[in-house]
C-alpha cells in the first residue's frame, strides 16, 4: 500500500493526531474541511487501515427546573449571602426567614464551604457574618454554561457537576450514539511521520502564468489507488460481426445489394421454384401481413414463365392471388434472384445481409427475426468447386481454418452443399452455411442463363461462437451490463 | 426434418456385407443424412424432405450399399400380376378423385418392421402427402378382405367400427370426437359425402383421408398386405405408392399389381423413366473432367442406371426417386456417387471490384459519429408487440401493420419508429449505472395507399437525473452537421411521447425528419423507469441515402 496522501487525508490525520475520539463534523470544523471532503476522505484511509470508526456515546449536561430557577433567582446559599450583604450579620433565625425553608440548611453549608460567611455563637445564638470574599462559586458558572445543552466532555469542572447533580431536579442528563474517528495504530506512526508541509494538488493555469509553480511543487498522488470506471461506448457486437462479413465479401469482390423486408410471396416462394402448396409456405412457418397483398408483383412476362414452370415441374393450378400475399422474407435470397431477374448480369458476384424472419417460438436456439448473409457468383464458367473455394476462403478470412462440405437440400438450387467448419473452443463441428446453384427451373423463367453460385446462412449463429453465448437470445437483450464489458476483440 | 431411426445390426443386415460402424457414420453425411443422435446400438438421422425413400431403413441401405460400392444401379421393383380389383365410383371424383393400391404378399413383420412402415407411413402423409390432403395411406391385412374392392362415397351418418374402437360410429362422430377426425376432418370441408373403400362383403375397408377400419388392422402375424392411397393429384399418389412398394419388397414382401378402373382411374404403371445427360454439362457444372464411364459408376453408386452413348449419357430413374426433376438434379447425383469428399474446391477469378452500398456506408458512418458521442449501440427487433410500440408509449395505432398468426406474443406487429424499442431497452437495464445512452438505426414500416412502405431512422435517448432537451438537442445538431453537413432546426410540437412543451419537430432542408424532447413522466412511469428521459428519432431516407 502506497504511503501518498491527499491533502484531505493529510489533514484528518493531523487533526486525529490532536484529538482523537471525534465526529465526522468536529473533523470537518478542526481541519476546516467541507463534510463531504470528509467523508471522502475517512473512506480511503479506511481502506488503507489508517484510521479506524467505532460508535460511541456522547453525554449531555442541560439544565432541570430547579436548576433553571436557581440561574434565575440564585443559589439558596447566593440568596442568603445578598441577605446578608443588607443586614451584615444576621441569626439563623433571621436567615430562616429571610430564606425558603427548604433552602436553609444547603444555603448555610454551601455559603460557609464556599467562604462566604462565619458563624459565631453568642449566648446560644449563632450569629451569621458576611466575609469580605464572596466571588462567584464553580458551581454559579457551571450553572450558567449549562444554559445551553452541553457535552460532558466538555465540562472542565467535574466535582461542581457532581455536586450540582446531588441537588434535586437541578441537573438533566441524556445521551446521543455516534460514530467517532480514531487512529489506527498503522494510522498514529504515519501520523508521527506526517510531514507539515502538503504541496500543490492540482497544477492551474493561474500556477503557471504567475510562475508559483516554482516556488510550490506539487503534491505526490496515490498513483495505485482505484479509478471510477468508465464506459467506453461502441458499436453492437452482432453490427461488428456483420461488418466484418460485409469487409470479407467486398474482399473478396462482391457488390452489395438491399432490398425490402416485407416482400411479395412471389418473390420470396414463387421465383424460387416452391410451389404454392409447400409445407414452407404455410403460416405456422411465414408471417403473412394482414389486410396488404401487393399491387404489382413482377412484370407480365415474369409472371407467365414463372407460373409455366410451377405447371411443369409440380404439376399444378399456379395462382397468381397467392403470389401476390405479402410474407416478411423468409431468406435474403428473394432480394438476389430478383436483382439477377431484373438486372440480368452475365458476369457478377453480388451479396446482401439483413434481417429475415421465421414464424418460430422464440428459444435459446431460435428467434422470429435474424440476420442472414447470402453471396452470388453469376458466371459463364463457374462451378460446384468454385463455390467450394469461395466457402473456404470466407470462413479463413474469418478465422475458420478447417471446412468440410457434405451433401444437402434445398429446394432452389441443384446440387445443393452444407459446410461444417471445426469449432476449436467447442472442439467439434459445427454446421455454417448452405449452398448451391440455382435450379434451371429458377433461373430460366427469368431469363437468367449462367450458372448462378449461391450460398448464405445466419450470422447469429457465427456471433455465437465468436462470444460464446449459449443462448441466441442474448444478441438481442441489449444488456448493458454485456454490451459495456464484451471485449471489441475477443 | 424427419429423422429415422437405424439400429447397426439391422443395418448391418440389410446392406449384405459386413460393414464397420465407424464406416457406416462416416458414410451417411455424404448420402445427405444429418446425424442427430448417436448410441451404442442406433443412430438416428434427419433426411431432406425431398427424398423419401430414406424414411425407412431399407431405403437408407439401398443408399449406402451404393456409396459403398456393395451393390450398384437401379433397384428393380418387381411387380406380378394380382387378380385384385378397385372399381371407383365417379361421387369421389369431387372430394378425392384418385386412388392407387397394390399388394405385399409372403412377408414377415416383427416390431422393428412395423415400426419402420408406421414410420414411413407417417412421414410421407407429412411431406409428400401435405398433412393427408394430397395423398394418404392405407395400409391391411389383405385376408381380411374379400375382393373387388369399390372406393366410393358414403353419408356423414354412415357407421363402422374404425381402428382401435371396437363398437360401430358414425363419420360424423369420428369427425368430432377422434383425434384425427378433428386433426385432419377440415380435409374434407363441407361435403354432405365423404370417400369410403368397401369390400364386396360389405365390410368397411377404410375412411380416407381419416382412419381405416379396425377389420382391417396389421399385428406381427399378417403375412399379406393390401396397399391403397387415395389422393387429389394421381402422380402423387403413384409417386408415394412406389416409395412404399420398393421399401416392402426390400422387406421381403412379393408385390403383386391391383388393378384399378373407373371415373379416369387407372392401374398404376411405376415405370422408371430416361433422361439424357450430357457429359459436357457435368464437368462443367462440378468444375471437373470426368469421363464417360466415371460418370456411368458414379450414377451408379447413386442407385440409378446409366449407359453411356458418346458424348451423352442414358440414364433410367426409378419411379421412387421422386426427386429428380431434370438434368441438374443427375449432375448432383454424379457429384454424390463420385464423392463429395473428392472434390477439392477451387479459387474463381474475381472479374470486379468489390463494395459495400450507399446505405451501409452511410449507416456506418451514421454508427460512427454516434459511439464517438459515447452512445452505446442497440440492436432490437423490427417485428415488436403491441404494447410496447403503442400501449405504452400512447401512440395512435390506427395505421398498425400486424402479422397473421405469430407464435410469440413479442413479436406481431412492425415498428413504425424506433424510439419505443429503445425505451423499452432502457427499462430492461434499470440496474445499470447512468448515465445511460443508446442508439439505433434500423428499418421501419408505415403503410402506404397499399403498399408497405419502409425507411431507415435513427433514434436515441439518452436516461440520467440531469439530461435535458438541449442535451439531445446538441447531440441532434452534431450528428447531422458532422456526419453530413446538415443544419437542423427545432420547432416546437405536441406529441403523446413526450412532456407538453418539451417536444419538437427536426426540421431539415426545410422539411420535417423527426421529433426530439423528453419523454413524459407517464410514459416513463408506463415502462417502470425511475429516471428523466431525453431522444430523439430522425428519418435517413431521403435525407442522406434515398
Amino acid at each position: 500500500m502506497s504511503q501518498v496522501l491527499h491533502p484531505i487525508e493529510h489533514k484528518i490525520i493531523k487533526t486525529l493526531k490532536q484529538t482523537p475520539d471525534i465526529t465526522h463534523e468536529e473533523i470537518a470544523k478542526n481541519a476546516q474541511l467541507a463534510i463531504d471532503q470528509v467523508r471522502r476522505g475517512l473512506e480511503w484511509l479506511k481502506y488503507k487501515n489508517l484510521i479506524e470508526i467505532h460508535e460511541s456515546e456522547v453525554f449531555f449536561v442541560s439544565l432541570g427546573k430547579n436548576g433553571k430557577e436557581a440561574l434565575e433567582k440564585g443559589l439558596p446559599e447566593r440568596k442568603l449571602v445578598n441577605y446578608l450583604a443588607k443586614h451584615r450579620v444576621c441569626t439563623f433565625e433571621g436567615a430562616r426567614a429571610a430564606l425558603l425553608e427548604s433552602e436553609f440548611n444547603a444555603a448555610i453549608s454551601n455559603a460557609r464551604q464556599n467562604g462566604w460567611i462565619e458563624i459565631t455563637k453568642s449566648q446560644n445564638t449563632n450569629i451569621i457574618s458576611l466575609k469580605d470574599d464572596t466571588t462567584k462559586s464553580s458551581e454559579e458558572e457551571l450553572l450558567s454554561i449549562l444554559v445551553n445543552r452541553t457535552p460532558v466532555s466538555e465540562i472542565k469542572n467535574k466535582s461542581a457537576l457532581e455536586f450540582l447533580k446531588k441537588r434535586p431536579d437541578f441537573i438533566m442528563l441524556d445521551s446521543i450514539k455516534t460514530t467517532v474517528v480514531n487512529l489506527t495504530s498503522q494510522g498514529l506512526e504515519t501520523a508521527t511521520k506526517l510531514s507539515e508541509t502538503v504541496g500543490e494538488r492540482k497544477l492551474t493555469t493561474e500556477m503557471l502564468t504567475s510562475g508559483k509553480w516554482k516556488e510550490s511543487p506539487l503534491a505526490p498522488i496515490d498513483v495505485e489507488a482505484t479509478a471510477a470506471e468508465v464506459f467506453a461506448a461502441r458499436s453492437h457486437p452482432l453490427q461488428d460481426v456483420i461488418n466484418e462479413v460485409r469487409e470479407i465479401f467486398a474482399s473478396l469482390g462482391f457488390a452489395e445489394i438491399s432490398g425490402n423486408l416485407a416482400q411479395s410471396s412471389f418473390w420470396n416462394f414463387d421465383a424460387l421454384f416452391t410451389p404454392q402448396d409447400h409445407p414452407a409456405r404455410e403460416m405456422q412457418d411465414t408471417f403473412y401481413l394482414k389486410d396488404t397483398s401487393a399491387n404489382k408483383v413482377a412484370t407480365p412476362n415474369q409472371i407467365a414463365k414463372v407460373s409455366e414452370s410451377h405447371k411443369k415441374g409440380w404439376h399444378y393450378n399456379w395462382k397468381l392471388e397467392e403470389a401476390k400475399r405479402m410474407v416478411l422474407r423468409t431468406h435474403t435470397t428473394c432480394v438476389t434472384i430478383r436483382h439477377l431477374a431484373y438486372n440480368n448480369p452475365d458476369e457478377a458476384r453480388i451479396f446482401s445481409v439483413g434481417r429475415v424472419f421465421r414464424n418460430e417460438k422464440v428459444s435459446y436456439k431460435h428467434l422470429v427475426e435474424f440476420n442472414q448473409v447470402e453471396g452470388v457468383v453469376v458466371g459463364k464458367n463457374v462451378t460446384l468447386r468454385d463455390l467450394m473455394g469461395l466457402q473456404r476462403e470466407f470462413y479463413y478470412k474469418m478465422g475458420l481454418k478447417k471446412v468440410k462440405f457434405w451433401p444437402t437440400f434445398f429446394p432452389y438450387t441443384e446440387p445443393s452443399l452444407q459446410s461444417m467448419v471445426y469449432n476449436e473452443k467447442l472442439g467439434k463441428w459445427v454446421e455454417l452455411f448452405g449452398m448451391g446453384i440455382f435450379r434451371p427451373e429458377v433461373t430460366k423463367p427469368l431469363g437468367i442463363t449462367n450458372p448462378v453460385l449461391a450460398w448464405g446462412g445466419g450470422i447469429e449463429r457465427i456471433a455465437m461462437l465468436k462470444f460464446a453465448l449459449g443462448d441466441v437470445r442474448e444478441l438481442y437483450n441489449n444488456d448493458l451490463g454485456w454490451l459495456r464489458s464484451v471485449p471489441k476483440c475477443p | 426434418m424427419p429423422v429415422v431411426t437405424l439400429y447397426f445390426n439391422r443395418l448391418q443386415k440389410l446392406l449384405g456385407k459386413k460393414t464397420s460402424q465407424e464406416k457406416i457414420i462416416f458414410t451417411l453425411p455424404f448420402i445427405g443424412l444429418d446425424i442427430e443422435e448417436q448410441t451404442k446400438d442406433h443412430i438416428s438421422v434427419e433426411y431432406s424432405p425431398n427424398r423419401p425413400d430414406y424414411s425407412t431403413d431399407y431405403g437408407i441401405a439401398s443408399g449406402l450399399q451404393g456409396l459403398l460400392g456393395i451393390k450398384t444401379g437401379m433397384p428393380k421393383l418387381k411387380i406380378k400380376k394380382g387378380k385384385y380389383s378397385i372399381r371407383v365410383d365417379p361421387s369421389v371424383r369431387k372430394i378425392r378423385p384418385f386412388i392407387t393400391s397394390l399388394v405385399a404378399k409372403n412377408g414377415k413383420l416383427d416390431d422393428e418392421t412395423i415400426r419402420q412402415i408406421i414410420t414411413m407411413q407417417e412421414d410421407l402423409h407429412n411431406g409428400i402427402g401435405r398433412r393427408r390432403k394430397k395423398t394418404s395411406i392405407g395400409i391391411h391385412d389383405l385376408d381380411k378382405i374379400k375382393f373387388p374392392l369399390t372406393y366410393t362415397t358414403v353419408d356423414r351418418g354412415y357407421k363402422f367400427v374404425p381402428l382401435t374402437s371396437s363398437s360401430e360410429i358414425s363419420i360424423s362422430e369420428i369427425l368430432q370426437n377422434t383425434d384425427v377426425g378433428t386433426k385432419y376432418g377440415n380435409i374434407l370441408g363441407n361435403s354432405q359425402k365423404v370417400p369410403i373403400i368397401l369390400d364386396s362383403a360389405g365390410n368397411t375397408i377404410s375412411f380416407p383421408p381419416i382412419i381405416n377400419s379396425n377389420l382391417t388392422t396389421i399385428s406381427k402375424n399378417t403375412q399379406n398386405l393390401l396397399v391403397e392411397i387415395t389422393a387429389i393429384d394421381k402422380n402423387a399418389a403413384e409417386d408415394t405408392l412406389a416409395i412404399v412398394a420398393n421399401a416392402l419388397q426390400d422387406a421381403g414382401f412379393a408385390i403383386y399389381s391391383t388393378k384399378i378402373s373407373g371415373a379416369n382411374n387407372s392401374t398404376p404403371l411405376l415405370n422408371s423413366r430416361k433422361i439424357v445427360l450430357g457429359v459436357d454439362l457435368v464437368n462443367k457444372t462440378l468444375g471437373l473432367d470426368l469421363s464417360s464411364s466415371t460418370i456411368v459408376s458414379s450414377l451408379r453408386k447413386s442407385r440409378l442406371d446409366a449407359k453411356s452413348q458418346g458424348n451423352k449419357i442414358m440414364c433410367t430413374i426409378p419411379k421412387y426417386r421422386t426427386d429428380i426433376l431434370g438434368i441438374m438434379d443427375l449432375v448432383e447425383e454424379v457429384a454424390l456417387g463420385y464423392g463429395i469428399q473428392n472434390l477439392e474446391p477451387t479459387m474463381p477469378q474475381s472479374v470486379s471490384a468489390g463494395q459495400k452500398n450507399k446505405i451501409t456506408k452511410a449507416l456506418d458512418s451514421m454508427s460512427a459519429i454516434m459511439v464517438g458521442l459515447g452512445y452505446f449501440e442497440a440492436m432490437n427487433f423490427s417485428l415488436v408487440s403491441k404494447e410496447v410500440q403503442y400501449d405504452l408509449t400512447k401512440k395512435n395505432s390506427s395505421k398498425m401493420i400486424s402479422v397473421i398468426d405469430s407464435k410469440s406474443q413479442g413479436h406481431t406487429i412492425l415498428r413504425d419508429t424506433i424510439l419505443p424499442g429503445l425505451i423499452d431497452t432502457l427499462s430492461r437495464n434499470i440496474h445499470e449505472t447512468y448515465p445511460q445512452k443508446l442508439f439505433e438505426t434500423g428499418v421501419v414500416f408505415s403503410k402506404g395507399s397499399n403498399e408497405i412502405k419502409e425507411e431507415i431512422h435513427l433514434a436515441c435517448v439518452c436516461a440520467y437525473n440531469d439530461v435535458s432537451f438541449s442535451e439531445v438537442k446538441s447531440i441532434l445538431q452534431s450528428v447531422f452537421k458532422t456526419g453530413f453537413g446538415l443544419q437542423c432546426t427545432t420547432q416546437m410540437t405536441s406529441d403523446t411521447m413526450f412532456s407538453e412543451g418539451r417536444a419538437a419537430n427536426i426540421v431539415i432542408n426545410n422539411k420535417i425528419v423527426g421529433v426530439i424532447g423528453e419523454i413524459s413522466p407517464e410514459v416513463i412511469d408506463n415502462f417502470k423507469l425511475r429516471i428523466p428521459v431525453a431522444g430523439f428519432e430522425a428519418k435517413l431516407t431521403g435525407l442522406i441515402f434515398d
